[in-house]
């Protein structure tokens, strides 16, 4: 629960962080693709696969996707 | 002319740059993976994956993605531990195929997603949903899904028949622009399920039916102006009801040179905890190998032996290198290999007794967009 408790107030003060609003005349560099969070879907559907199939975690880069065998 | 079509771009977007606007090109991916994992003396599981993925932008609102997968699987899995000896041989295929559908509003999309992963012994379904809202300044976007899978099991060795595993997941995240070269994300993820999650052909290797998984994970992307390159930073705290508790750590550097070229050098650190109903490979003096010391054929106590359920830490290094070619195709290769170690797990002692694990992959792929 303390635990839940710290991730929502850490994810609200990210959401507000008090900075300087950036512009939409400023956002030249975000526009990159490299600058994405999912620039590859096979790419990371092929390391969530290998990953969750030799590792106890997985997950927590999005919902859906489905299992597997993976003995 | 390639920085002005670039902030033309971001200008162009209402939302926040990465969120509401259904791409204006359509994109196809062929993809080819070799995967090797391996313990000394013993070649495990070799896995070569082709896949497709295209996504069609319709009417400049909606946005149709799909793709296939095949994976052909061969090769030996030690029945328990890693031991050689009581190691399994099998050839099998997975063929996997997704679908999404994603409609884009001006400052919000909304994305339903369905899918089905097929082996001889075990079928995997799933629907999702996914949601994202931007903020009027558009600079944080908050994003929520959720999903369930129905699982279907059954086993070649008759372990167990026709079982089930059902499994739903939660997630709520938000994405921020903090200054125009730094972007960050922290998502929360929630997953319960409930149903079978032994494994049906590991000796000794009973585990709870029901599941529960929470997990953080904290993403940073920096801009460097001058080089034109990306760093790429993401961290996840993840943690189990079987036990597991693990971090990891990932930075990619993504730098461009002339002609098209792009080399991204990657470095993922990991670090897990045990679960608590695994055991270490010291067996009881009775029965021997695998039975744990102490074992009783009758208190149905949860038991694994599995490798993955061990404590250890690991490391993967990558490398990944982009070639453009024309306006609108790229090609890539990208190598890993990745070792896993006992006494490499963070924040306590590793398991002992267990061989190391590596594994090496290959992948290449073209993208192409019209």
């Amino acid at each position: 629960m303390i635990r839940a408790l710290i991730i929502g107030v850490a994810m609200v003060a990210l959401a507000g962080c008090a900075m300087q609003p950036v512009q939409p005349w400023e956002k030249g560099m975000l526009a990159k693709k490299a600058m994405s969070f999912e620039t590859d879907k096979l790419e990371a559907k092929f390391a969530e696969h290998t990953y969750s199939s030799k590792e106890g975690a997985s997950g927590g880069a999005g919902v859906g996707g489905g299992g597997c065998g993976c003995n | 002319m390639a920085a002005t079509r670039i902030l033309l771009a971001a200008l162009a977007l209402p939302g926040l740059v990465q969120a509401e606007n259904a791409p204006d090109k359509s994109t196809l991916s062929v993809k080819y993976l070799d995967y090797q994992d391996s313990q000394p003396n013993l070649d495990r599981i070799h896995v070569r994956s082709p896949a497709i993925d295209i996504a069609v932008p319709v009417a400049g609102v909606w946005l149709l993605r799909a793709s296939v997968v095949s994976d052909l699987i061969s090769g030996a899995s030690p029945r328990y531990h890693t031991a050689v000896s009581g190691a399994s041989r099998f050839e099998e295929t997975r063929k996997g195929v997704d679908a999404a559908v994603t409609r884009y509003f001006p400052r919000a999309s909304v994305t339903l997603a369905a899918g089905r992963s097929g082996e001889h012994d075990y079928v995997s379904r799933f629907v999702s949903a996914q949601a994202s809202f931007a903020s009027d300044d558009n600079n944080t976007t908050w994003l929520v899904g959720a999903g369930v899978a129905n699982d279907r099991i059954n086993p070649v060795n008759d372990a167990v028949e026709n079982e089930h595993k059902r499994v739903v997941d939660l997630m709520a995240g938000v994405t921020r622009v903090l200054t125009p070269a730094d972007i960050v994300q922290a998502l929360l993820t929630h997953v319960r399920g409930e149903g079978y999650y032994s494994n049906p052909y590991k000796y000794i290797d009973q585990r709870p039916r029901h599941q529960r998984q929470h997990s953080l994970m904290l993403r940073w992307n920096h801009h460097f102006g001058g080089s034109g390159a990306t760093s790429r930073s993401s961290y996840r705290y993840y943690t189990d009801s079987n036990g597991v508790d693990s971090h990891t750590l990932l930075g990619e550097y993504v730098r461009p040179f002339a002609d098209g070229w792009t080399v991204t050098p990657s470095l993922r650190l990991y670090s897990q905890s045990a679960a608590r109903f695994y055991f270490d490979p010291v067996y009881d003096t009775r029965f021997g190998p695998p039975f744990p010391p102490g074992y009783s054929f009758t208190d149905g106590r949860d038991r694994s032996a599995d490798q993955r359920l061990s404590a250890y830490g690991a490391a993967t290094v990558g490398l990944k290198v982009e070639k453009e070619i024309g306006a609108d195709t790229t090609v890539d290769v990208k190598l890993e290999q990745y070792k896993q170690r006992g006494e490499w797990r963070a924040f306590g002692s590793g398991s002992k007794g267990l061989q190391a694990f590596s594994a090496r992959s290959i992948q290449v792929g073209i993208t192409t967009r019209w």
